[in-house]
């Protein structure tokens, strides 16, 4: 009886290693489809902005015209402290896009919706799903049932933030900027599935040292 | 009296119309655009271009280049030909010549102006202004805080003077009244250089009557698009359209209602000339709307050439040479960015 006991027991710290190491590989591959993700749309979003220039002409878009005068950041990046949250070992980064001062918490909890839904995704096995990256990419704050839901706030923060090059500019232009924003929020993705990624390398360690001794 | 233009013009205007029509032929091929398109660095593009005119203007730049400096030598080299041209010409013609920079004024007015706006160092902002629209108070547009102002202390001694009058307001200079001013003033621009060719007559007015119509529907329908989504009124809108061209009037009123590309397109595809524009496009699409424009513009240029005795090969080829300057402008970010599969996306070949 012991010793079939103990062979469950090995059997189920064998199983738990292995998910750990699953786990391990997991995070490594959704960190390297969310680089490539990232890589494609700042290439697409530069190339935008060189289109956007062209039609627009050098003079109307060029870094002298970015605005010097001191003003609140429209988007803000909140790291969890994780001494608020002890249960959390993971440090864990939300965006709050397009913040206005009479509701700077709307867009911080939208915002932390989609990354809630990362960190459920995390811990749990991930199949490798080939449809991510396109989804990724797809998904804009103007897709409807999109974690980030655009108002008129947005668009209205959106266009103050494009004035500076003028206020009739170039679909072009404004296509530009929805892909570097698209590119932030996939920073933050990235940077939360770094940390994911080496609490479970930090895992899979601990693991091999306690299979050594 | 049209017609009769082969026996007078080139008393004054035979000499510098052989100059042009030679700058003409030293315009990119095909041939060439193709070899640029292949270029897999900034210095290849600069080794292909050391064949052509443009040589001299790049041979000296250190490496490693950037696209920018690419444009601006190449743009050089286009102020000296127009310099040479301007020190060379006798009126009418160098009324004429200096009527075809004024659209460059107007965007360096409205650069420092910006950048002011914004503080930004004056010097900095001097040094981004198109050489073709500097004057030589331009510095001192940073002092100005408001239209009168600007009015009163800089742009009265300027060609620019009467399209001031109907944007005179003494409302501060902010991000949307400077869009309006920048508008109203090309609006003015465009109509008092029409009638300038009007009063020329025969072959320039016929042939520059038709680019600068053109010209007018193509800024009404960027104004439009631009516009959609944004706080400009329908009003505000309509005043920024010129009162000439193949749009006016009917085409505005139906412009200035749109809330849409596919509005737009609705709108455009009742004038047989801008049909085939339109028909390049999908529906919803407006990226390939651009290069569709400057295409049937260089058309339109280099049907300018087939005509002599008239003045509309200055303004054409001036033209030329800028689409030329944004094709390299195009091939040139597509090479530094790794983007060669879509340098056709925006080239537009003139021969």
């Amino acid at each position: 009886m012991e010793s079939s006991e103990n062979g469950r027991e090995s059997n189920e710290g064998i199983s738990v290693k292995e998910e750990n190491i699953l786990n391990f590989l997991d995070s490594v591959d959704g960190y390297l489809i969310l680089m490539d993700s990232l890589s494609s749309t700042l290439r697409q979003g530069w190339l935008e902005l060189a289109s956007a220039r062209h039609s627009m002409g050098a003079s109307r878009i060029n870094s002298t015209l970015f605005d010097l005068k001191l003003h609140p950041a429209s988007t803000t990046l909140q790291v969890n402290d994780q001494s608020a949250a002890p249960d959390r070992e993971l440090p864990h980064f939300t965006l709050c896009k397009w913040a206005s001062s009479n509701n700077p918490e709307k867009y911080f909890e939208e915002a932390k919706f989609g990354e809630d839904e990362l960190l459920k995704k995390s811990n749990s096995l991930r199949h490798r799903d080939i449809s991510h990256n396109s989804e990724i990419q797809a998904r804009s704050p103007e897709s409807v049932g999109s974690p980030v839901t655009v108002d008129d706030q947005a668009e209205k923060e959106r266009y103050k933030s494009l004035s500076m090059f003028g206020t009739l500019v170039s679909p072009k232009l404004r296509a530009s900027q929805l892909s570097f924003e698209t590119a932030l929020e996939m920073l933050v993705e990235v940077s939360n599935m770094r940390a994911s990624l080496l609490c479970a390398h930090d895992q899979v360690q601990k693991d091999m040292e306690t299979a050594t001794k | 009296m049209y017609g009769f233009e082969a026996l007078t013009f080139n008393i004054h205007g035979g000499y510098l119309e052989a100059i042009v029509r030679g700058h003409r032929s030293g315009l990119l091929t095909a041939a060439d655009y193709n070899n640029l398109c292949q270029c897999e660095t900034l210095e290849d593009i600069k080794m292909h271009l050391s064949a052509t005119e443009y040589g001299p203007y790049l041979q000296n730049e250190p490496s490693p280049l950037h696209t920018t400096t690419i444009v601006e030598k190449c743009t050089l080299k286009l102020v000296d030909e127009y310099k040479q041209m301007l020190c060379q010409a006798t009126e009418p013609l160098s009324t004429f010549l200096e009527y075809i920079t004024y659209g460059h004024m107007i965007d360096n007015v409205v650069l420092i102006v910006t950048g002011t706006l914004h503080e930004r160092d004056v010097q900095e902002l001097l040094e981004k202004c198109h050489p073709l629209g500097m004057f030589d108070s331009i510095a001192t547009l940073a002092v100005a805080q408001n239209m009168k102002e600007l009015y009163r202390l800089v742009l009265v001694d300027t060609p620019l003077a009467p399209y001031f009058s109907e944007c005179i307001t003494s409302e501060d200079l902010d991000d949307m009244n400077i869009e309006i001013m920048r508008n109203t003033l090309y609006k003015a621009y465009l109509e008092d250089f029409y009638r300038f060719c009007q009063k020329l007559g025969g072959a320039t007015a016929e042939i520059m009557s038709d680019l600068l119509a053109f010209e007018a529907d193509r800024r009404a329908v960027n104004i439009t698009i631009n516009s959609i989504g944004t706080e400009l009124t329908r009003d505000d809108r309509r005043k920024l359209y010129s009162s000439f061209g193949l749009l006016y009037p009917y085409g505005h009123e139906e412009l200035a209602v749109s809330e849409d590309i596919d509005q737009v397109r609705a709108v455009m595809e009742k004038y047989p000339p801008y049909q085939s524009i339109f028909s390049k496009l999908s529906y919803g699409e407006s990226q390939l709307l651009d290069k569709a424009f400057y295409e049937e513009e260089v058309k339109r240029l280099c049907l300018a050439f087939e005509q002599q005795f008239h003045y509309a090969v200055f303004f054409a080829y001036m033209r030329l040479r800028e689409q030329e300057i944004r094709n390299l402008m195009w091939i040139s970010e597509c090479v530094a960015q790794n983007q060669k599969s879509r340098v056709h996306d925006s080239v537009v070949f003139i021969f």
